[in-house]
Formats: structure tokens, sequence, C-alpha cells
């Protein structure tokens, strides 16, 4: 298959390589770019796992070609988390048991930062439709809604 | 860094992340049949003519090696018995070119008539060669009885098949460096994978080392080896090479283990005061293509427990499980339990209707007012001082104006035969490493706890090693609410030990001292006893527009011994009670009747979204077991006790008799 020139900002920073049409944008961030944050759970788009955000807003990027994204913005889990600590979201998903096993996590986080950044006065039911998305089989979503809720509440 | 703490900044490492030089990646050519005569296989680079083996049973309920005509071959050999069977693997070094590969291989099938339905495949002629029929296990638990009773109540009940959907698919990493095979995987026992490959592939036991990868959620598939296993592994040794192999969701649903696939027709035995005299019937477990694992424990299981907080005197079933064309049964978070409550709950409810009885009352005159052994062997505390309590916990009779739907259950743990752990000191620090790892369950929690409990250490003292065959040397692993049980029980255990082995040397024991010493302790904590525990749940669900099934509440009431950490307690609960309202509202694995997966993705398969979640209420009780952490079982209770709950509501909200998990909107018509 002859490969394209894909050029993806990534969090901040430059990853260009040759790639097949049909790559991922998910296998471009896990494998060229080597950021594993960013999760596989299904290929069909369904799970979430692999939420990042293209332009700012959140994409399933096991549903999106790198192709498509070349010449764009993505930011990943790698991308909003700080050097040295937590962001309070990270903090509240722990303190709140937001995460189990953690393999929805980083999807989940990107999911949810985008919603309490975009619409500061979600309602309960719009967080709920902001992350119906991102599947969850560990934690009933109780931990995760109180985690979202709590940074919230605070960033008032 | 915690392990939480990785996990939220996106640095886990689970296998599809530990990156390794020129790794090979395998795809698997899987039949598209239910049933086919295989007569050639050509263009494969590895066959079930090269790799000839059929898998060691492993894991939870499992037999061991296993030579009978059922046992699973690792690639299909002469025949394929279900949809998504391996048949052959193909390697490349880019994930894509491997998938590109499975299309040059030609597979000449000849179909056969494939059978899927458990009932129909008893007189159904052998899928396998070499078995007399299909049916795998056939046994005949408690005592035949005949007995006079006002009330005689049948009724056919039925769990279909769930996949355990794990958001983290199975994976493996397999290297073969040196001689030795070391793999990485997504697994619930470091030891079943280590058991399993050796005695599949007869390698001995010196020679393969497995490391357990995080893993993104298990739910019972994970407890065992797979064929897919077992191929990476080959391939390994083969090429010498690392070879990766990450499931596919599609994979996963038609391939991998799958739980529930139960019937039971049951018989009540009751008179019109509302005591139940006794309990017939037969319970038939599908076994899927191939007999592994908890297949052939699976239905004495569930009639084990089949009286539940019931002091029912008299019991007699027929426990089976039938081999049909389907991917093979395994265990799902519950494994047996929820199908015992459902089918005794159900039939409990029935007597409710028949003699107009509230559905607390009726429960509560069968209590057991003291121990009690069932009339198939389960031992239970008195359950009515524990149903009194939960009634009022749960706010029982006001919730019954919003036709809330009631169930009790007792979690029969799988905590037999015990579980290992060893306590190093070196460096200042106490490393520990414990048997049954953790893959969500929280086991960091109870183990800061019980470490800083019996020997002063903090947590940044403290290490928590990933279990590694290399490194702890004898272990089970998680499931069948096991870990705080007995995980952590060995822990206090060795704990005590290292202690007095401190005082030995020093006359007296600090931490200080331990930490300043050189220690190295492991041990198998044996058990062998029955320590089984209470719960119980309160429902309410809803019906929508065109008969969309809602969970709105769960309330649940478990007693779980003693909480190692309250909030890993609740939050265990709540993640199991959406997977209870999962089997209820819709989750299901679904064929027709030519063995052909009707079911195409994970949201189709039913895994519960944020907007269909119920609330949840948790309730906690603590009576203290007897072991030496005083835990009781929990993991799998809300998985039991859930689905009863709701779809008592549901009949009390539609006047609908319902029969089956999950509940059709057909169901309600």
């Amino acid at each position: 298959m002859n490969e394209v020139n894909v050029d993806i900002k990534i969090n901040g920073k430059h990853f260009s390589a040759k790639a097949e049409p049909r790559q991922l944008l998910v296998h471009f961030i896990r494998e060229t770019a080597g950021l594993t944050g960013t999760h596989i759970g299904c290929d069909t788009s369904n799970c979430g796992a692999c939420t990042v955000l293209l332009d700012g807003k959140p994409v399933k990027s096991c549903t999106v070609f790198s192709v498509q994204a070349s010449g764009h913005e993505v930011e990943t889990i790698e991308g909003i988390s700080k050097a040295s600590s937590m962001t309070e979201l990270q903090k509240a998903f722990i303190e709140e048991a937001g995460l189990q096993c953690g393999f929805c996590t980083p999807g989940m986080i990107m999911e949810a930062h985008y919603v309490l950044e975009n619409n500061p006065d979600a309602s309960e039911l719009e967080i709920r439709r902001g992350i119906d998305g991102n599947l969850c089989r560990c934690t009933g979503y109780v931990g995760i809604m109180n985690a979202i809720k709590k940074v919230q509440k605070s960033n008032k | 860094m915690e392990r939480l703490e990785r996990f939220v900044r996106g640095m886990g490492q689970y296998v599809d992340d530990i990156k390794v030089d020129k790794p090979l990646y395998m795809a698997v050519v899987r039949s598209p049949y239910a049933r086919a005569r295989i007569n050639a296989v050509k263009g494969a680079m590895l066959s079930g003519n090269e790799l000839n083996a059929s898998l060691a049973s492993v894991g939870e309920g499992a037999g061991g090696a296993s030579a009978n005509p059922a046992a699973h071959p690792i690639l299909a050999r002469g025949y394929a018995n279900y949809v998504g069977q391996p048949v052959a693997a193909m390697f490349s070094d880019d994930r894509y070119k491997a998938e590109d590969l499975l299309e040059s291989v030609e597979v000449d099938y000849e179909l056969l008539k494939p059978v899927v339905s458990p009932e129909e495949a008893i007189s159904f002629e052998p899928i396998h060669s070499g078995m007399k029929s299909n049916v795998i296990s056939d046994k005949f638990v408690g005592n035949d009885f005949d007995i006079k009773a006002d009330i005689v109540l049948e009724d056919r009940l039925e769990n279909h098949r769930i996949a355990t959907n794990a958001i983290e698919t199975r994976g493996i990493l397999a290297d073969y460096t040196y001689g030795r095979l070391i793999v990485h995987v997504s697994t619930q026992s470091v030891f079943s994978i280590k058991r399993g490959l050796c005695g599949t592939l007869n390698l001995p036991e010196d020679k393969v080392r497995v490391i357990q990868a995080d893993t993104g959620g298990g739910f019972g598939l994970k407890g065992g080896l797979q064929p897919e296993h077992v191929i990476a592994a080959y391939a390994a040794m083969k090429y010498k090479r690392p070879v990766k192999w990450i499931e596919t969701r599609m994979e996963h649903l038609m391939a991998a283990n799958q739980g529930r696939g139960a019937i039971g027709k049951m018989k009540l035995y009751a008179n019109r005061s509302g005591r139940i005299l006794g309990i017939k019937g037969t319970i038939i477990v599908d076994a899927g293509a191939y007999a592994e694992g908890l297949s052939g424990f699976a239905p004495g299981f569930i009639a084990h427990q089949l009286t539940e907080q019931y002091a029912i005197e008299n019991g007699y079933v027929r426990a089976m499980s039938v081999l049909t064309n389907k991917a093979p049964y395994g265990p799902y978070r519950g494994a047996g339990r929820p199908e015992a409550a459902f089918f005794m709950e159900r039939m409990v409810d029935m007597l409710a209707d028949e003699l107009h009885m509230d559905d607390a009352e009726i429960r509560l005159l069968n209590a057991a007012e003291k121990p009690f052994t069932s009339p198939f062997g389960m031992h239970i505390d008195a359950s009515k001082p524990f149903m009194e309590k939960a009634l009022k916990l749960l706010g029982y009779s006001g919730a019954k104006k919003r036709k809330a739907g009631l169930g009790f259950f007792v979690l029969v743990p799988g905590a037999a035969p015990g579980e290992g752990v060893r306590l190093q000191v070196k460096g200042g620090k106490l490393h520990v490493w414990l048997g049954s790892n953790q893959h969500g369950q929280g086991h960091d929690f109870f183990i800061k706890k019980l470490v800083k409990e019996e020997l002063g250490v903090s947590d940044k003292d403290l290490m928590i090693e990933v279990p590694d065959t290399d490194l702890i040397k004898s272990g089970i692993g998680t499931w069948g609410s096991r870990s705080a049980m007995v995980g952590g029980s060995a822990l206090v255990d060795a704990a005590r030990h290292v202690k007095e082995q401190v005082k030995a040397k020093n006359g007296k024991y600090s931490q200080k001292l331990l930490l300043e010493g050189d220690y190295d302790y492991s041990e198998f904590y044996k058990f062998d006893g029955e320590i089984n525990s209470f719960g119980a749940n309160l429902a309410i669900a809803g019906v929508g527009p065109a008969n969309g099934i809602r969970a709105l509440e769960v309330r649940a009431c478990y007693d779980v011994g003693r909480a190692l950490s309250k909030e890993m307690v609740k939050a265990q609960i709540e993640g199991g009670i959406i997977q209870g309202a999962g089997q209820f509202m819709g989750e299901e694995i679904a064929y027709n009747e030519d063995g052909q997966l009707l079911t195409s993705s994970i949201s189709n398969a039913g895994v519960v979204r944020a907007t269909k979640a119920p609330k949840c209420v948790v309730k906690i009780l603590e009576t203290h077991s007897t072991l030496p952490d005083k835990a009781r079982g929990l993991g799998e209770a809300p998985t039991i006790g859930t689905p009863i709950a709701l779809v008592r509501s549901l009949e009390h909200k539609t006047g609908k008799r319902i029969k089956t998990t999950p509940v059709r909107p057909e169901d309600l018509l």
C-alpha cells in the first residue's frame, strides 16, 4: 500500500512519519508517538477507551485515520497530565474511586475534561450524556460521576 | 508511583503497552461456521497439523490436564465446532499485515448441522467423535423424596449467555530467550497460565516464567488458559521472537469463554401457609463446544447452593452440563451463584403470588432460625436475623409502594484451597507478593491496611509487587470472591510469622527492627473450610417507551465479614450492581439456529452505559468471620442479588411473570 506523509501535533509536539492511508489515529498515537496512555477497547467506536481531543473536540481515535488528523492537533491523557503532580480531575478520580482496573480511565478522563471545560454548568444528565460513549465495566459510573461533580463544584 | 496514579496519568503497562524489540503480531484464522468438517487448511503459517495439542484445564473449577474427547484443540483438527474457533494462525512484524495474511489462508469446510440449544443437544448426535452423547456431566444431588404438599409449582427458568467484556480484551506477549518462555499476560492468575502452558505444551516448570501485566478487568474469563495463549507461546518458541496477540472485541464476543447460559426446570413443594417443603429440578448448563474449566463443575455448584437462605428440608436435583456448537462456557462474575439465586427466588416469588403473600413475609417464614445444612450439603448460619436487619436497612416497607423487588442469597466463595504469599524485607523496604493478583479489585487497599495493622509498616516502606512466577512460587489467583478472605488471611498469617522471626532475633518487635533486617518468608496459607455470607437486594425497575426495560434503583445490604476498606467495598458493590443490572436489562450473547453470532459489538452485547446506570444505595454489615483477617466474600455478591430483585420489581410493575434474563421487550407483551 502506498504510504503517505502524516504530520500530527500531539500534546504540542510534532510527530511526522510515513503511514499507510488505512492507519488508524490510535495506532499513530500509540506506536509512532509512543504514547500508550490511549487504549483500544473495541473496534466499533463503542467503548471510548481511545478517546482523545482532536482540535479540542473529543473523538474516538480508533475511528479516525491518521491521515485525516494530519495537520491537526491532538491532545491525549499524557498531554493533560502535569509533569510533577496530578490534575484536580485525576486526583478526584482516585479519591472518589472513579477507577478500578484503570483501562477505560484515560479515555474517560479526556471526555470528562472536555465536558468540564466546555459546559461548566453541566447538569447530572448532561455529564452522563457526555460520558455515555465511554464504557466502564468496573465502577457502575458512581465514582466517576462523583469525581467529575467534585471538580465541577471546586471550579466554581 | 502508586498504581492508581499511573492509571489516571495514562502510565499503565497493560500487555499491549509493553514495548519489545521486533515483536511478531499474531492474527487468528477463525471458523466462520458453527459446525464443519475441515478437509484442508492451505497457506497457514501455523495450523493444527503442526501444533497438535489440546488445552489443559486450569483455573477456576478446573479438572487438570484433559485427554477427554471434548478437550479443546489449540487449533482445530478435522472439525470446527463454534463460530470463532481458532483454525490457524498468521504472524507478521506489522499488526495490519498480520490481519491481511488471514486472507491468504484457504480452509476447505464441509458444513455439518450444528446444535445450538442445550436441551436439544441432550438427544442430538454427539458433536465430538469418541463420545456417546453431548452430555459431559450428569449427576443427581440431594435425595429423592415423595411428599404430600398442598401446592406444587413448576417453571422453566433461564439465564442467557453473557460475555465477560472487560474493557481490556485478552492479550499476551510471549518471548523465548535463553531456553526459557517468558510470558507477560493480562490475567487473574499467573499460576493458571503457567500450569496451563506447561501442561499443554509439555514444558518443564522451570522453563516457563509468567508475569502479570496490568490487567484491565477480568470478570472470570482471565482466570484460565485459552488456546490463543498457547498459540502465541508456541510461536515465540518456534520463531524465537517475541509474539504479541491482542484480542479484538469481535474476537472476544465470538471466541472468548462466555458465562451464565443455564436453564433451571424447577418444581417447588409447599403448604398453604407458605412453608416450602422441598425443591426438585433439572439444571442444564450450556458447556459450549468443548469441556474446559468450570463447565463440568458448574451445574453441581448451582445445585449446591439452590436453597439459598431458606431452611428447605428436601432437595433433589439433576445437574447436567451439555455440549453445544457455541463458544466454550467459562466463569463470569458470579459463576453459578446468580443462576442458583435466580432459580430459587423466582420460585419463591411464584409461591408468594400463588398465596397472595408479601415477598418479605414468605421469605421470613422460610428463613433458617438456626444454623442449617441443606439437603445439597451447604452450611449456613441462621439467616433470619440477617433478613430482618436487611429489610430494615434497605427500607423495604417504604419501597413497597414503589413496587420494589426483593431478593436474598448466600454467597459461597471459592476460597479453597487457600492462597500463597511472600514477604521480603530488603534495603529497608517490605516487599509483598500475593498469589491472588488484582485487576480492579483494589488489593492494594487491604494489603496496606493489614500490613500496617500487623507489622506497623506504613505505605512509604511498602512495595506491592507484581505477580511473577519466578518471584512467588505458589499461589492460586483471583476469582470466586476469595482475595480479601484468603489472600488477606495468608498475608496476616505470614506477617505474624515474620514478626516472630524479628522477635526471635532481637528479643522484641518493632517496625524499625523489621525494616533494618533481612527477611524472606513464603507460605501457602491453607483453607478448606466453608465460610458463606448473606446478601439482600431491593430494587426498582421501570418500563419506558416500546417496553424499554430500565433498572432505576438498586439497594444492597451485604455481610462482608470485615470491610478492610469501606470505600473499596462500596465501589466493588456499585460496579457489581451495574453488571447485575446489565444481566437484567439486556446483556446477552445471542446465536441464531445456525449457531451464527447475532451480537456484533460491545454495545450490542448490552454493557451498560452511564445514562442507563441505576442509582445505587449500599449498606454493609460486618459479622466477622473466623479467618485471621475476619473478612468474608464480597466481589460477586451484587451480580447475584441485583437481577433477582430487579425482575421481581418488573413483575410488580407489569403483572407479567419473568422467566429469563435478560428481559426482552417481547416478554412484557
